[in-house]
């Protein structure tokens, strides 16, 4: 991959945000029971973030028909980078404000998901930080 | 670290609602024109805190919010352990009706947040004459819901968890953190199935929309009021719904989502203040002066 392409930077992000989840202690205990593949797929790129007892074990990228996984958030990288700012604009501060102005999706076992809201919610969210430092 | 007691006060009040006698809980605040304050779903009355709190709007206007029955410090009624906990509309005007009439509240205004907000416009249409001016904050004819209800009572998860996860995505990212999780746990402290029967009214039941037409602003005031952030009520649903009614008056809330009084207090301020100034110079007092 060349770098500073939208696919490594949203890699790198991604990256970011697990390492922060680990150095997050109230979302580490939110999400003990959280064991399964998400799919984020960023305009056309695939990432399977992997989590194990609330931590991002493992990412991997696809494309790939093979990797299963449990729910997935699909968005346009430009909103992702709006849901990313440190004061996101209105229908782009939330992951379902993505999904209901049409600039996401959601598919897969959304009942998982919900289980497990607030504990996802903030993980996207750790992508706002390092803006707003 | 000072201590203080807030002037705000609380006690009980028992009602009839359609033959069923309940135990309601209610706070009150201030000396003045009576102001009836009605909570979102899933929650309760500390949602008006701040502006029961208010020495100024307390100096010249009487708050009252109570609890739903099934909601905050409201038992549910006798037998709740067999029944299934949904929200009508019918039962909700004679809620807000009772509660008025057991205070002997003479043409309050009301002022609703959400469902509350819905069923005074609801109020607005079938009983203007109860009422000296309706306040509808995040409230429009009618959404259907974007997410699954029954996500909300279930067995093996935590519906007042799940609730408040959900309900997060409609607070403003200018809400300060500590408002922001006070709002966030009243949904997580909800009942068993009540957040769920109260969505079942708010997003199933649209008889709102053929009954905007009924309601006249030369005799009760109607004033919408909607954040910007709020994407259960959109600024879209609120301008709809006020254009549909001859005369309502409407404010998109800046930096605000769909608790404004609760999740930004001194962002709403402003705006209900003016809705108060609205309320004041209403054709309605004006005739009774």
């Amino acid at each position: 991959m060349t770098p500073g392409t939208p696919h490594t930077v949203h890699r790198s992000k991604l990256d970011q945000m697990a390492e922060r989840l680990d150095a997050t202690p109230h979302l580490l205990r939110l999400g003990r029971l959280f064991n399964e593949t998400v799919l984020i797929e960023i305009d056309q790129d695939e990432f399977y973030l992997t989590f194990e007892k609330g931590r991002v074990a493992e990412i991997k990228e696809g494309p790939s028909k093979k990797l299963p996984w449990r729910f997935a958030l699909r968005a346009k990288g430009e909103a992702l980078d709006k849901f990313w700012h440190p004061i996101p604009e209105p229908g782009f501060h939330d992951i379902f404000g993505l999904v209901k102005y049409g600039h996401g999706r959601i598919d897969g076992d959304i009942l998982t998901l919900v289980k497990n809201l607030r504990y996802f919610k903030e993980f996207m969210a750790l992508g706002r930080r390092e803006e707003s430092q | 670290m000072t201590s203080s007691i807030e002037p705000i006060t609380g006690r009980y009040i028992r009602l009839t609602v359609d033959g069923t006698p309940l135990r309601v809980y209610f706070e009150e605040a201030g000396r003045g024109r009576p102001v009836v304050c009605l909570h979102t779903a899933g929650a309760d009355t500390r949602q008006w805190r701040f502006i029961l709190n208010d020495e100024v709007f307390t100096s010249s206007h009487r708050f009252l919010a109570f609890d739903m029955p099934w909601h905050g410090k409201s038992l549910p009624p006798q037998g709740f352990e067999t029944a299934e906990y949904l929200l009508t509309t019918g039962t909700y005007i004679e809620t807000v009706l009772s509660f008025c009439n057991a205070l002997g509240l003479e043409k309050p205004l009301l002022a609703g947040c959400s469902m509350g907000g819905r069923i005074a416009l609801q109020l607005a249409a079938l009983h203007p004459d109860r009422f000296a001016g309706f306040i509808a904050v995040e409230a429009s004819d009618f959404q259907p819901a974007w997410y699954d209800i029954d996500w909300f009572h279930r067995p093996d998860a935590h519906g007042g968890e799940m609730g408040a996860a959900l309900v997060s995505a409609n607070i403003a990212p200018h809400a300060p953190p500590v408002e922001r999780w006070n709002t966030q746990w009243m949904f997580m402290q909800s009942g068993p199935g009540v957040f769920r029967g109260d969505l079942s009214f708010y997003t199933k039941d649209d008889s709102l929309v053929g009954r905007l037409g009924m309601i006249d602003t030369r005799q009760t005031p109607v004033h919408i009021m909607c954040g910007e952030y709020d994407m259960t009520c959109t600024p879209e649903d609120a301008r709809r719904t006020a254009e549909a009614i001859d005369g309502a008056t409407l404010a998109i809330m800046k930096d605000l989502g769909h608790f404004p009084m609760s999740e930004n207090p001194a962002a709403f301020r402003p705006y209900f203040q003016e809705a108060l100034e609205l309320m004041r110079h209403s054709h309605a007092e004006l005739t009774h002066a």
